[in-house]
């Protein structure tokens, strides 16, 4: 059997951890090939490695049989190996077309020549049914075809080594289904790919093989065809995992949280359409509302509309039947709502500032905290204690420790702290678990349940099928921006779900409307 | 407790970018006169003290306007912003303490207190600018600020020259401030007796001890910075990020412009020059925050210690050397201060292997991986 | 019509360093550095050529004089400028901090340099440059009184200097790539470029136009020179903005802001200025004011290289 890509026995260490630890990976010609783990499992690095953006302590890489030092993507690029980054590296104001050639450009008379660059990207985009605009510029075109545009750069150099680094995330299923179709094509005409995920569907669906890492070591490889997903994600998360929540069924009370008929405009230039069209619901006190969807649907301005953190066109937001939609977003924090933002180091965390400050984000001022404009520490102190005892929220040096050092978990714990310590009467809780190992996400889970037992209503943004699935007891699907159904999770498939959230199956939101 | 979390790294940075300016001034000075070089930079080191108690006082009168406009530089740094318009701010503060010091002559003892507030409102108004701009139009703080530096420059050449009762026709300066104007020596001038030392330096440590409270113990610190370290987080914790940016560059403005009229209502003969010349103040209260780590007590000192070398620098003439050497070290030291980051690796490097001697085998990966992947661990 | 024909002589004086200047720190700017240093830069390479004018002042003189010099003050702006390169490149040092130090800098060592070599802090130096009239294209009517007459070789280079910024930055593989890293590194990156060794020339650029435009600052404005570039350096970074980091822009800008200069510089000999009353004051505050309000109507729509001013760490992804 033929080996394009043999990672032997690689060990990449950082200071205090051992990122890669005696890991061996081998791709054969012809296959696709997943390498499957968590976050923070060495995925990254290993393709670092492999890019040469890292050395590696220990170990061999042989590529087609020879044994190579790659010091960095040139290197990489001359094997024929390219990749398509999980964040696109595609310049914004640059054309499709000069973002394919920058870096090989054709030259003539010190001028660059577009021309047969031109003919050899329409060549390849008509071989492989990759369609593209070359002339468009790269922040006019849907993300499903920026991600084209990096399989066309990698066809442009010849590569024959293609990876793929979570392509999926950012995808519809419908794009989704229309890459896994480009992959197989791709490897039907000699290619080899390996494709980073932690999506057993999409290995089940493409994939020949597949190897298992987890925290830094090699677990093993397996024929895909052979094995269930069970045993991989056994294998990945290292015991037998229940996703599902333990939770009692749900006692809806009076409204807490009340929508109505809210809308926002878009913000980017010639666009008319309503990123959030006409929504209205309740979230009433002791459930947990999902709204699921696919990213880039108008949740995150929804969710910025409720807070007050954007802006929206028309619409009120009540709770506890105030009227909310103009108060402050002081006020909205001091008067029940509490939110765990969807990006964790833009919005819930000041990084530079100590745990104890993050700890009272909100309520630094409150008289708990404060005396006649002046900080009380020993308060701040004391709270903070008692939380990172109450959360385990592990750091360096305890409430000291500056929150841009503590892992990504830890940083998600002491959010979901602050937030659900405030008591709130509505928690919106923008995916709370992204990026985080099963063991936090199972802990948060459980922090979100007995937040609505105790009486909270919980809003709940989820992109994970599983999450909204596991967690929820009732169901808004959000597609370009209107809510499209109302689902009870008791009766709904993960099948009828999706159908909502790819927009194919709209009916009920009529209904519901 | 703070002692405790203290970052000394810093601090070292600075003596590290104190240490190799000054070596660069002694190489520089031994390239131009090998012999008169040791001497020379011995009264680089030693010549504030040529005089004694005297000399003391000269060079805290000398520290106390860039202790404030450095203060202003690091306040504003402390918050996120790059206050490099302090010169504009000086000098309209400066004008500001002029125009009352000159034309308000019924105020009694009140004159100068009145002079130099209204300096500070004047220098607030010219920080207000740049932070009006920055909040509500997103404009970059350095560009504005560099705009207003020639703005005030340019306005203030303009109204002294135009407006004939404070224009001194014959000096092409403004007049001297009226004597109640001046800023009372508050008794240093017994402890430093003929020296130009006045309560200018007093009222510049109170800013300093000010600021220092403002930042570390109050709310209003804790909204400034959390402002400055982070915009959308401020703006989730429900502060009014637009009215912290806009207070934030005012008080940097108040400060600067403080240190203007505490320099125009000194009594020591400075007056407003109507030359077409950015003031020097501001830029040397950069390099003042720079030096001091923007740290409110590290600007008196490194105020100090830069007031000290140019104290210095004066006798240097006598060995034929002139006074831009100090320049010249300062803007060294700036630049390497510049490389702080640098310095913090050297030292955990240092200090790591202080730690663990067993890992002599391996080859250590280069500077900017081991620091990036320790941050990602 | 003389009072034109004056009034654009003079423009080009000012406009054309300014020229020069920004479309160096548009370099170095849309490499992703930014180079608040130019001032320094300016006063570094107009201290070193004039130096070198006034030391070969007995033998040499004319434009061969004013060859040399530029290609002095060029090479002294790189040397210069590698300063600014090491710290932002290298060291991945605050970009505005250096550049303030290398600001700080430039005229201390000028003046320190200048009273060791000759005593005081002036150089003087006598302008042997001027063109009166170019032979055949000056005695073209209208045309000839306004490029080809009082007018330096400079100007020329200036323009020439436009016309090839613009070819290289849009046209060649140099320019994309230089394009490509200050907007998005990372991408650069992984297409294979080296974004050190094109921040590396970005900034040298800046840095070869920036000395070259501190003496073509100085050259026709004045007689001596007393160590500063008075604040032309800034004054370039305003043009660069104004000009929204496009070359043809940026010409606009800088004769926008060159004529304003030169009114402000002018006026008194103008009747039909002079008798307007404003005082030159607002002149000479003009391009500033109207750089804080262009500001105000671009910076939300701004064209600023997205990465300029961020240090580029190779390893960060």
């Amino acid at each position: 059997m033929d080996y394009v890509i043999e990672m032997l026995n690689i060990t990449k260490e950082f200071p205090g951890i051992i990122a890669n630890d005696d890991i061996t990976l081998r791709v054969r010609q012809g296959e696709i090939h997943a390498l499957l783990g968590e976050n923070g499992a060495g995925k990254s690095t290993l393709m670092s490695v492999l890019f040469g953006l890292y050395q590696p302590e220990k170990g061999v890489i042989k590529v087609k049989g020879k044994e190579t030092a790659i010091k960095g993507p040139l290197d990489a690029n001359a094997l024929g190996i390219g990749m398509v980054h999980q964040h696109f590296k595609l310049v914004h104001n640059f054309t499709v077309l000069q973002n394919i050639v920058l870096g090989m450009e054709t030259v003539k008379g010190g001028m660059i020549r577009m021309a047969e660059a031109r003919e050899k990207v329409m060549a390849l985009s008509e071989k492989y049914n990759l369609l593209v605009d070359p002339d468009a510029l790269i922040s006019d075109i849907t993300v499903g075809m920026q991600q084209r545009v990096e399989i066309l750069k990698m066809l442009y150099r010849d590569n024959d080594i293609l990876i793929f680094d979570e392509p999926t995330a950012v995808l519809t299923p419908q794009e989704i289904d229309e890459l896994m179709r480009i992959m197989k094509e791709l490897v039907a005409e000699g290619k080899s790919i390996l494709f980073i995920t932690h999506k057993l569907n999409e290995i089940k669906a493409v994939a020949d093989r597949c190897t298992v890492l987890r925290r830094g070591r090699y677990i093993g490889t397996i024929e895909v065809a052979d094995t269930d997903k069970e045993t991989m994600s056994e294998m990945m998360v290292g015991r037998k995992v229940n996703l599902t929540v333990e939770k009692s069924q749900a006692r809806p009370q009076e409204v807490v949280l009340e929508v109505k008929d809210v809308c926002v405009k878009s913000m980017r230039e010639g666009h008319t359409q309503n990123v959030v069209d006409h929504v209205s619901f309740q979230v009433r006190k002791g459930e947990i509302v999902c709204i699921a969807g696919i990213d880039g649907n108008g949740q995150t301005e929804l969710v910025q509309a409720i807070t007050g953190l954007g802006s929206m066109s028309q619409g009120s937001i009540f709770v506890n039947g105030e009227d909310m939609t103009h108060k402050s977003i002081r006020y909205k924090n001091t008067h029940g709502m509490s939110h765990i933002p969807e990006d964790r180091h833009k919005h819930g965390l000041v990084l530079e500032y100590n745990l104890a400050y993050n700890l009272v984000l909100q309520q630094y001022f409150e008289p708990a905290f404060s005396k006649r404009g002046f900080l009380k520490k020993d308060k701040m102190n004391e709270y903070a204690d008692m939380l990172i005892e109450k959360y385990d929220i592990r750091s360096g040096q305890g409430k000291e420790t500056i929150t841009r050092s503590m892992s990504g978990g830890n940083q998600q714990k002491a959010i979901v702290a602050r937030e659900v310590m405030k008591n709130p009467d509505i928690l919106l809780a923008v995916q709370p678990t992204r990026g985080l190992d099963v063991g936090a996400i199972a802990y948060i889970h459980e922090q979100l349940v007995a937040q609505r037992d105790s009486g909270s209503a919980i809003l709940l943004v989820s992109l994970e099928l599983d999450e909204v699935m596991n967690l929820s007891d009732r169901i808004l699907v959000i597609f370009e921006g209107a809510i499209v159904a109302d689902l009870n999770p008791r009766e709904t498939t993960v099948q009828e779900l999706g159908l909502y959230m790819a927009g194919s199956r709209r009916k009920e939101a009529e209904k519901n409307a | 407790m703070r002692k405790g979390k203290f970052d000394y790294t810093g601090v070292f940075s600075s003596v590290f970018a104190i240490i190799i300016g000054l070596l660069v001034g002694l190489v520089i000075l031994m390239i131009c006169n090998p012999g008169q070089a040791f001497p020379g930079f011995v009264t680089i080191l030693t010549g504030a003290f040529t005089h004694g108690a005297k000399g003391v006082g000269q060079v805290f009168y000398y520290s106390t306007t860039i202790i404030l406009t450095g203060l202003s530089v690091g306040f504003a740094f402390k918050t996120g912003l790059f206050n490099i318009g302090a010169s504009g701010q000086f000098i309209a503060g400066g004008f500001g303490a002029v125009y009352v010091g000159v034309m308000c002559e019924n105020l009694g003892s009140m004159h100068w207190i009145v002079a130099l507030v209204a300096g500070i409102c004047m220098g607030a108004i010219w920080g207000a600018v740049p932070g009006l701009l920055k909040a509500f139009f997103n404009v970059n703080e350095v560009i504005s600020a560099i705009m207003m530096n020639y703005i005030g420059m340019y306005a203030v050449n303009w109204f002294v020259k135009s407006y004939k009762p404070i224009f001194n026709n014959l000096r092409n300066e403004s007049k001297p401030v009226l004597s109640s104007a001046n800023i009372p020596k508050m008794g240093l001038d017994k402890i430093f007796p003929e020296s130009s030392i006045n309560g200018g330096f007093i009222i510049a440590v109170l800013a300093v001890i000010l600021v220092y409270i403002v930042l570390e113990k109050t709310t209003f610190g804790y909204e400034l910075k959390a402002v400055g370290y982070n915009r959308d987080a401020s703006r989730y914790a429900g502060i009014n990020e637009k009215k912290s940016i806009i207070l934030s560059m005012v008080i940097a403005g108040a400060i600067a412009g403080l240190a203007g009229a505490c320099l125009y209502l000194a009594g020591t003969g400075k007056h407003i020059e109507i030359v077409d010349v950015i003031a020097d103040e501001g830029f040397t209260g950069i390099s003042v925050a720079l030096l001091g780590l923007c740290h409110p007590i590290g600007i008196l000192f490194s105020g100090i210690f830069i007031a000290y070398l140019t104290a210095g620098g004066f006798y240097l003439q006598l060995f034929e050397f002139s006074t831009e050497i100090i320049d010249i070290i300062v803007a060294i030291i700036i630049y390497f201060s510049a490389f702080a980051l640098i310095v913090r690796i050297l030292i955990q490097k240092f200090s790591k292997k202080q730690e663990d001697k067993h890992g002599g085998g391996q080859t250590p990966p280069d500077v900017k991986e081991t620091q990036k992947g320790g941050s990602k661990a | 019509m003389s009072v034109v024909y004056f009034i654009f002589q003079q423009t080009m004086f000012f406009s054309i360093p300014l020229l020069i200047v920004a479309l160096g720190g548009m370099f170095s700017e849309r490499s992703g550095v930014v180079n608040i240093a130019l001032e320094g830069i300016m006063t570094m390479g107009a201290f070193t050529s004039i130096l070198f004018i006034n030391l070969t002042g007995k033998n040499m003189s004319g434009q061969g004089q004013l060859l040399i010099a530029i290609v002095i003050a060029m090479s002294t702006g790189v040397v210069f400028s590698l300063f600014h390169a090491y710290a932002a490149i290298n060291m991945k040092a605050d970009q505005t901090i250096s550049g303030t130090a290398l600001n700080m800098f430039a005229p201390a060592f000028a003046i320190f340099v200048a009273r060791i070599i000759q005593g005081v802090q002036q150089i003087q130096f006598s302008n042997t440059f001027r063109i009166e009239s170019v032979p055949v294209l000056g005695s073209i009517p209208v045309i000839g009184d306004l490029f080809f007459k009082n007018t330096y070789i400079t100007t020329y280079i200036g323009i020439g200097i436009l016309v090839l910024a613009t070819i290289v930055l849009y046209r060649t593989r140099f320019g994309l790539r230089l394009r490509a890293c200050g907007e998005h590194p990372q991408a650069a990156d992984a297409a294979g470029v080296n974004v050190y060794r094109m921040q590396y020339a970005g900034v040298i650029i800046s840095g070869a136009l920036g000395g070259l435009g501190g003496l073509v600052f100085v050259v026709p404005t004045s007689t001596n020179f007393n160590a500063t570039v008075s604040g032309y350096g800034f004054l370039a970074l305003a043009v660069l903005i104004f000009g929204q980091w496009k070359p043809v822009r940026i010409m606009w800008a800088s004769l926008f802001f060159g004529l304003t200069k030169a009114i402000a510089a002018a006026y008194s000999g103008i009747p039909f200025l002079n008798n307007m009353g404003i005082p030159s004051y607002l002149y000479k505050m003009i391009p500033y004011i109207a750089t804080l309000i262009v500001l105000i109507f671009t910076s939300k729509n701004s064209q600023a290289p997205r990465a300029s001013g961020v240090p580029y760490d190779k390893s960060a992804r």
